[in-house]
């Protein structure tokens, strides 16, 4: 009978822990993900970064607390490839759907003729609009519904700690290399087209898009975390 | 979320207990990861947050008005100064620049574009040079 009794006040003790762990990480969360929503804007990113820095301390606040949270590592993982997505989705969504806007036409050429004249060189000629550089647009009818929009889903999941997050992350953080891989070489074999009257060439362009690699970091980790934690 | 065995979440040098899926041997790289995924953070944020603001400032505005900079953006690109931005454009008009025949290009296997760098805020000084042609009839 006593054995019983220690057992089910050890059960209570779990479940009362489970449940403040859980309650602890729902509130870290609600502030990471409106943050992350901003994030994902580009231009609303510093409204977002401090309630996202706030779910961060809440989360570590819980972990020191002795309460089970998400890994830390998991949780920037998560957030970072989601944001990365975001951020790459709507400079592209723009240019495929929203070339003839004001904003595009500033924004994206200004920033073509600064890095890139992949979006400068015959903006807006060929008959879906936008970028004309050879090889742009097949990129971004590839990356944008499927890596992109994949990679998303899959940070969600691996927020959620499930088992199907961390292996569809895993996958699309390597369509990220293919992607880079092959984006690369598409610009240098046209390199002319691409750098030619351009304001801060090549290594502008590396400067500014190499912060992109959050798939190259997450990689390493996702391939030596022990995945047995992955088991929603 | 689960537990793991302590032997998996402890160093053996410090007893500093690992983060949870951290094992031993891959504790220092995990550390220098989460480091370079903070780093990475932070520059999305800036370049998000201030790249158009700066690349707006550099190529004119707020002396020049956005559809000023996408007018001479055109003028530059299509190397045609009776070009302009059209803004509202039409909903389901052809591209802008279909059908062009004015854009200076050296074209070849790798087509090379003949226009220069813009300098900074070089398109105010175009503007205001076009328009004091204008006023003095000098075309």
């Amino acid at each position: 009978m006593s054995e019983l009794t220690t057992s089910m006040s050890g059960m209570n003790a779990l479940g009362t822990h489970d449940e403040r762990s859980r309650q602890a990480q729902w509130q870290a969360d609600k502030w990471m993900m409106s943050g992350a929503l901003f994030l994902g804007s580009a231009v609303f990113g510093i409204i977002g970064l401090p309630l996202f820095l706030r779910g961060l301390a809440l989360q570590l606040k819980a972990q020191r607390a002795g309460l089970t949270v998400r890994p830390m590592m998991v949780t920037l993982i998560g957030y970072l490839v989601a944001v990365d997505a975001a951020l790459n989705s709507i400079g592209w969504a723009l240019d495929m759907v929203a070339h003839h806007t004001l904003l595009a036409r500033v924004f994206l050429m200004a920033w073509g003729n600064m890095f890139d004249a992949g979006y400068f060189w015959h903006y807006n000629e060929l008959w879906i609009g936008g970028a004309s550089a050879p090889g742009e647009k097949a990129w971004e009818i590839a990356l944008l519904p499927l890596v992109f929009s994949m990679r998303i889903a899959a940070a969600i999941g691996f927020l959620q700690m499930k088992r199907w997050g961390h292996q569809w992350l895993v996958i699309t953080c390597w369509f990220g290399v293919v992607a880079w891989t092959g984006y690369i070489a598409n610009m240098t074999i046209f390199a002319d087209v691409r750098y030619t009257g351009v304001v801060f060439p090549v290594i502008g362009w590396w400067l500014y898009d190499i912060f992109y690699i959050t798939p190259f970091l997450a990689l390493p980790y996702l391939h030596s975390v022990n995945r047995e934690i992955f088991s929603h | 979320m689960n537990s793991e065995p302590a032997s998996l979440n402890e160093t053996k040098s410090h007893q500093q207990p690992l983060p949870l899926g951290t094992t031993p041997a891959f504790a220092g790289m995990h550390k220098w990861l989460q480091r370079g995924l903070v780093v990475c953070l932070t520059a999305l944020v800036l370049e998000g947050a201030f790249t158009f603001p700066l690349l707006a400032m550099w190529y004119g505005w707020p002396t020049l008005s956005l559809q000023e900079i996408c007018t001479e953006f055109e003028k530059i690109r299509f190397a045609d100064e009776s070009r302009v931005c059209i803004y509202p454009y039409p909903l389901f008009g052809p591209a802008e620049g279909a059908g062009q025949t004015t854009a200076q290009d050296q074209w070849g296997i790798q087509p090379r574009p003949q226009y220069k760098a813009i300098g900074y805020r070089e398109l105010i000084q175009r503007v205001a040079a076009r328009q004091a042609a204008e006023s003095t009839g000098v075309p």
